[in-house]
């Protein structure tokens, strides 16, 4: 118990709980403004989720996450697969995804059994494992591990999830040591691809293109319709007025509107007038509505602070991890949170292009904040029990 | 186990590393958000306001129009109106569609009511894609009981209102719509330089008569709203910006009593009759026969009535006594014999009517077969005499005669505020031409001058004309005919010598006095002159008859009102000028100077 006081990471844990309660006060403000009981009494049922959270924060600190891993790693990841393959057959179709199973999400549970199950895998990779997971071999197999769900997620259709989950995989790969000079070129390819899709994008709807033209360039594009317009609307916000652009046109209004002080907790406007979809408004615009109440000093400024302290504080438990597999895991968890509240964030403000992704601890979305809170309970268990910078390192 | 050094080393690097990208990310996000927070804020506040905004463009109350007694040609009435905000019924699941909504919620309305709405599915879907944020009228001028009975159970109707609207409404009815005109509805037009509006009232606005004419005095300043709007378009809130002026009040000349009496003359004849003041050429009557109830085309001139008055064969949307031309027959004479005058004619010489006069193996014919004898002017005004004013007008010859037209204003407009004003036409060598098929007959010749001598032929003249002919004759100056009390008169003294106009009042007075006209002045509490006139229109089966009479009268020392009045009063297909128009004119004239005692014992 006393290791437990002494090695848990207070820092990560204050930073989790105020981001609760900013996320309650977030919700009660726009749910209030939206109208109906229902979403005015969203804030308590997230409260008893983050609860339900803390339990679950707390237990998994409290298990040898070495042990949970060795028991949990390769099974949940094979549920996890079975569970977005039966949410493709059985989901339901909500807001042009078929994304919800019953009461959750599988593509929000999959992000962090896949981060478990590469911390797992390759864990070793780095001192100790077999020789070909360093290899390409061993790229080969965790690109797999990786791609098969994110193709699966990619089929639902939910770019957001793919988009977040390459980041922490490459980042755990990296730090694992697996074929370190490929993968350096390969994310490099990677990156000069992104770079020739945003580049032929931008070529194709650039004003004054023939439709011919603009044709032959997308045929190219392995991107659907709907996505183009989203690129177009990222790369071109003023073009694309009523369509794409809507949306980014507003959340940039409502948290520009905000201004250096805000204009005070409960009296924005943007949800009251609809100028942002009131479907997103509580999911991934939650942070317009923060921002608009709060401003950018009381508002914006600190949640970042408290996102970044988060994500280093996670970082910190990897760096101290006595292990690989518990500083892969601590890797993946705050690379995943920190790709969410960079996408999340950057789409309201036209950085990341518009994608449904949740803003950890503020959006409405009991999947996502249970799973958050797991992972990072998870990275408490690797502080308390793997950390090497501790006063009794022996074990 | 890797030594605890090593672990710690890469640990160390990939703190270092991850730590420096999340704090360029985290950097970015806070710099972009200080541009858009802190640098863009003005901008877009500003953009959220003019997003979030309609301007609303209100209409004040329509001017009145009173008779010069005050009692109201045109006024306003409150009209009920059930209207309903869209925003109660705006689908807020999926599958919804507020229009269906909207439209079942009226439904339900329409059965409380007790009267079909005045919507239709299209005309609501217009209404929601055009003017959300705007109520949307449902129901019109509702009765006290179906109000009643929606008001009992209006709490199962959220977003229905009932509002008072102003609605115009005509108390004398027919008799007064050529001149009061009617009023259309419309959309209030930006000011000139003035950002467009998002939406406007409908406002109402003048199509017709002096609706027309004094549309802009009467229609007052548009006022301005601002209506809160969400990003769908939904109303939330409004505020009046600019209260909205009323129109200005129009005080006319017209005697509602007399115009009242002159459209109930005409009973179901066709024809026209104007009445002005001699003096400053105020128009106390102004009627044209038939006429519809402008109370018809309240709120809105719907296209069944509009089309059944276009069919109607007296053409009752024609105004005749401002638009109407027509010849004037023998109530031009006055005027032929003052241009022989002019040209040396003495009153006193005689001439003898045969009962006809020959031009050139053309025969015209007088009213007398067998013809008057021995006429000096004042006999041949009496009995209407066409051989004397061919003669006379011969005499005159073409360009005299227009002269003397110039100087009673014919052949142009009057310039009276109004909008149909016709300038008839007074003709000539190129009028004739222009208006001849055949070259070999264009070329004026003296047929064409005898026949506008007697006031036929090409000559075209309107009611409203002859009223001031036979004003500017009875007073000796010609005044511009007025209907707004507050324009100035324009009055000018005729160029014409007082000794002609005595001769030619002369002849007029015993037109009354035992002429053709005698039935004119029967029972009449004035002294009556005037003229008679019948006017040969078309030829053979067509051959029809406009019959005319045009007096000047004053008042006496017993008469009722004690100023002078000029009428010209013409009926279409009628009998005589004397026995179908005078009649007509001495009622008229009863009913402006004679007591109402007096007139009750009037044998009928």
């Amino acid at each position: 118990m006393k290791n437990f006081l002494m090695r848990f990471d207070w820092l990560g844990f204050a930073a989790v709980v105020a981001l609760v309660a900013i996320g309650a006060a977030a919700l009660a403000s726009a749910g209030a403004a939206r109208g109906g009981a229902v979403m005015a009494a969203k804030w308590k049922s997230t409260l008893w989720t983050a609860a339900f959270g803390f339990v679950l924060y707390f237990a998994l600190a409290a298990a040898d996450y070495r042990r949970l891993l060795d028991w949990a790693a390769t099974p949940a990841y094979a549920l996890a697969i079975v569970l977005l393959v039966a949410v493709l057959a059985f989901g339901t179709v909500q807001f042009g995804g078929r994304r919800w199973l019953w009461f959750f999400q599988p593509s929000e549970v999959s992000k962090l059994c896949v981060i478990a199950f590469l911390a797992h895998h390759f864990g070793d990779a780095d001192g100790g494992g077999p020789e070909w997971k360093t290899r390409f071999g061993g790229f080969l197999a965790a690109s797999a591990a990786v791609l098969a769900p994110c193709a699966l997620i990619l089929l639902e259709p939910d770019l957001g999830t793919a988009l977040v989950l390459v980041p922490a995989a490459l980042v755990m790969l990296l730090a694992a040591g697996v074929w370190r000079k490929g993968l350096v070129a390969a994310t490099a390819v990677a990156l000069v691809c992104a770079a020739a899709v945003l580049g032929a994008v931008h070529e194709a709807e650039r004003p004054g293109v023939s439709p011919e033209r603009r044709a032959a360039i997308l045929r190219c594009v392995p991107l659907k319709e709907h996505q183009i317009s989203r690129v177009r609307t990222f790369l071109f916000p003023e073009t694309d007025r009523m369509d794409s652009g809507y949306n980014l046109r507003q959340s940039m209004m409502t948290i520009g509107s905000g201004g250096l002080n805000g204009k005070g907790y409960g009296r924005g406007e943007s949800i009251r007038r609809q100028l942002l979809p009131p479907m997103g408004i509580m999911n991934d615009f939650i942070f317009c509505v923060w921002a608009e109440e709060m401003g950018y000093i009381r508002g914006s400024l600190p949640l970042l602070a408290l996102f970044a302290l988060l994500c280093v504080a996670t970082a910190r438990t990897a760096a101290r991890a006595g292990d690989g597999r518990g500083r892969l895991l601590a890797l993946g968890v705050a690379t995943l949170l920190f790709a969410h509240v960079y996408v999340n964030i950057g789409m309201s403000i036209g950085l990341t292009p518009i994608t449904g992704l949740p803003l950890p601890f503020l959006s409405l979305g009991r999947t996502f904040l249970v799973t958050a809170m797991c992972g990072l309970g998870m990275v408490q268990s690797v502080a308390i029990h793997g950390t090497t910078n501790g006063r009794d390192t022996e074990e | 186990m890797k030594p605890k050094a090593d672990v710690s080393f890469a640990g160390a690097v990939s703190f270092w590393l991850l730590s420096a990208f999340f704090a360029v990310g985290f950097t970015t996000l806070a710099v972009r958000l200080k541009e858009i927070q802190v640098d863009g804020a003005a901008n877009f506040r500003k953009e959220m306001q003019t997003q979030s905004f309609r301007r609303v463009k209100t209409a004040g109350v329509r001017g009145r129009i009173f008779d010069r007694n005050g009692a109201p040609l045109a006024d306003n009435r409150l009209s009920l109106n059930i209207v309903v905000n869209p925003e109660a019924y705006r689908a807020r699941k999926r599958g919804e569609k507020t229009e269906d909504l909207l439209m079942s919620a009226i439904a339900a309305a329409a059965k409380v009511v007790g009267r079909a709405p005045a919507v239709t599915e299209k005309s609501v879907g217009r209404h929601l894609r055009v003017e959300l944020a705007r109520p949307l009228t449902v129901w019109r001028d509702v009765t006290d009981a179906e109000l009643a009975r929606f008001s009992e159970r209006n709490r199962e109707f959220p977003g229905f209102d009932c509002v008072a609207e102003e609605e115009r409404v005509y108390p004398e009815g027919a008799s007064s719509v050529h001149l009061v005109g009617r009023v259309g509805r419309e959309f209030i037009p930006d000011a000139p330089g003035e950002a467009r509006a998002n939406y406007s009232e409908k406002d109402l606005c003048g199509r017709e008569g002096l609706e027309y004419q004094y549309d802009d005095y009467l229609r007052g300043m548009p006022g301005e709203d601002r209506v809160l709007v969400d990003a769908r378009g939904y109303a939330t809130s409004r505020e009046t910006l600019i209260e909205p002026r009323d129109g200005f009040d129009l005080a006319l000349t017209i005697d509602a009593g007399l115009q009242r009496e002159a459209a109930r003359l005409f009973g179901g004849l066709k024809g026209a009759c104007v009445a002005l003041d001699p003096r400053d050429g105020s128009v106390r009557a102004l009627v044209s026969a038939p006429a519809y109830d402008p109370n018809e085309c309240v709120p809105v001139f719907r296209r069944e009535v509009y089309e059944r008055l276009l069919k109607e064969p007296g053409k009752p949307l024609l105004n005749r006594a401002t638009a109407g031309t027509y010849a004037p027959g023998s109530i031009f004479k006055p005027i032929t014999a003052l241009a022989a005058l002019a040209s040396g004619l003495n009153p006193a010489d005689t001439y003898e009517c045969i009962g006809w006069y020959e031009l050139g193996g053309m025969k015209i014919r007088c009213s007398r077969t067998w013809g008057h004898g021995g006429e000096n002017l004042a006999h041949a005004l009496r009995d209407s005499c066409n051989p004397y004013f061919c003669h006379a007008g011969i005499m005159a010859g073409t360009n005299m005669i227009s002269s003397v037209c110039r100087e009673f204003g014919l052949g142009r407009r009057t310039g009276i505020d109004f909008p149909t004003d016709a300038a008839g036409l007074i003709p000539d060598a190129a009028a004739k031409a222009k208006r001849t098929a055949d070259p070999a007959a264009a070329g004026w010749r003296l047929g064409d001058l005898a026949q506008m001598s007697i006031g036929q032929g090409l000559l075209l003249t309107t009611p409203i004309q002859m009223a001031r002919m036979v004003a500017a004759l009875g007073s000796g100056s010609l005044a511009t005919p007025r209907l707004n009390s507050s324009i100035p008169a324009s009055v000018r003294p005729l160029k014409i010598s007082p000794r002609s106009l005595a001769a030619v009042r002369e002849g007029m007075r015993q037109v009354v006095d035992g002429g053709t006209g005698r039935l004119a002045g029967e029972g009449v509490d004035a002294n009556v002159i005037g003229k008679t006139g019948t006017a040969q229109v078309g030829l053979g089966p067509t051959k029809r008859k406009n019959v005319w009479f045009v007096a000047y009268a004053t008042p006496t020392a017993t008469s009722r009102t004690r100023e002078p009045l000029a009428v010209a009063l013409v009926v279409e297909n009628g009998d005589s000028g004397g026995g179908t128009a005078a009649p007509m004119v001495a009622e008229l004239l009863k009913a402006f100077y004679n007591s109402p005692s007096a007139e009750g014992n009037e044998p009928t």
